[in-house]
């Protein structure tokens, strides 16, 4: 299955809510779980991927640590502007391993997908890889 | 360099000089100021603090409650998920040291198990003359709940910052700690 969320087929983090230096969101990107966004503090927290062009997308795979309620938005413009929320979950805690979850989006098209994570299990979460279908 | 983010949430009894103190740390060598006056009796006050001996910063987002009882419902909405605990007492008043278990109780509840790193502050230590709670009788209640005990003086503009550095660094270890779990989980 390609995965055009990788930075390597040209999607880009276009802006993230907060960042540490050594975990800058550009790891969500980079197809690899080892590496990882740190957020650094306070809720909601958020990270916008740029499609390097307009994506049919079936379904968003995350993998995270301590997220607790997520709300997915999407934009077809292609200046990251007017974004309408498409999805909202709550993942469950996991202690341990990382949080892997699917999240269905019906084939939706979008430039841009915004991630806001609304609350977590922790003070900080982090996320560790996202790829679409 | 990392710019970390802390939700302070200052708590305690009406008068014993939360306003005071936030405005005393806000006001004293700020890298970086803003002050909001919201509704429902809440004042934001943000201001940065350096961690010593590190390239990192903790922008404190102090959310200063107004101790009535009327306002306190209204207040805790607006508490949303805090990240430390500031709560405050006046060591001439044993009423309002007494209340401290209370405080605690409702913050906690308020963050269903998650923990918050806190300290426990007796202000107005100039007024010796009047003081009601002794130094060592807070300190081992602050010990025992797991907070870190500092006298201050809004008034003589005594200490007001060692609350908040305390803070700061307590959110920046905590900050440490997780990352490490993060790593290792990876
Ligand atoms: N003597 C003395 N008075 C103080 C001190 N801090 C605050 N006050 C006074 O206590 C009163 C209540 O202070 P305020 O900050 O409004 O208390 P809050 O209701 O907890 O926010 C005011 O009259 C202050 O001037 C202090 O350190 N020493
Ligand atoms: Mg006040």
């Amino acid at each position: 299955m390609i995965d055009p969320a990788l930075g390597s087929l040209g999607a880009q983090i276009v802006l993230a809510a907060s960042s540490d230096e050594n975990h800058p969101p550009e790891n969500i990107i980079d197809g690899n779980t080892e590496t990882f966004w740190m957020s650094t503090g306070m809720f909601p927290q958020e990270f916008i991927i740029r499609f390097a062009e307009s994506m049919k997308i079936a379904l968003v795979t995350m993998h995270c640590y301590n997220v607790k309620t997520l709300k997915i938005e999407k934009s077809i413009s292609d200046d990251a502007t007017d974004f309408e929320a498409i999805s909202e979950k709550e993942f469950e805690h996991t202690e341990g391993h990382l949080q892997t979850n699917d999240i269905p989006l019906n084939g939706t098209t979008a430039t841009h997908l915004r991630f806001i994570v609304t609350s977590g299990y922790d003070h900080f979460v982090s996320v560790h890889r996202v790829s679409v279908e | 360099m990392v710019k970390l983010r802390s939700r302070c949430l200052l708590v305690g009894d009406a008068a014993v000089g939360k306003s005071a103190l936030s405005q005393m740390f806000r006001s004293d060598g700020a890298h970086f100021q803003k002050n909001y006056s919201m509704t429902a009796g809440v004042e934001l006050v943000v201001k940065s603090v350096n961690i010593p001996e590190t390239s990192d910063s903790v922008e404190l987002y102090i959310f200063d409650s107004a101790g009535r009882e009327t306002f306190v419902e209204a207040c805790e909405k607006l508490w949303g998920q805090p990240s430390v605990l500031c709560l405050v007492f006046d060591v001439s008043s044993e009423l309002s040291f007494s209340s401290c278990g209370r405080w605690l109780e409702r913050v906690r509840a308020h963050c269903q198990g998650l923990h918050i790193p806190g300290v426990l502050v007796g202000n107005k230590s100039d007024l010796s003359s009047r003081r009601e709670v002794e130094t060592s009788v807070a300190q081992e209640w602050a010990q025992s709940q797991g907070l870190q005990y500092h006298e201050t003086s809004a008034k003589e503009m005594e200490n007001c910052e060692a609350p908040f550095l305390s803070l700061a660094q307590l959110f920046h270890a905590l900050y440490q700690d997780r990352l490490q779990t993060i790593q290792n989980l990876a």
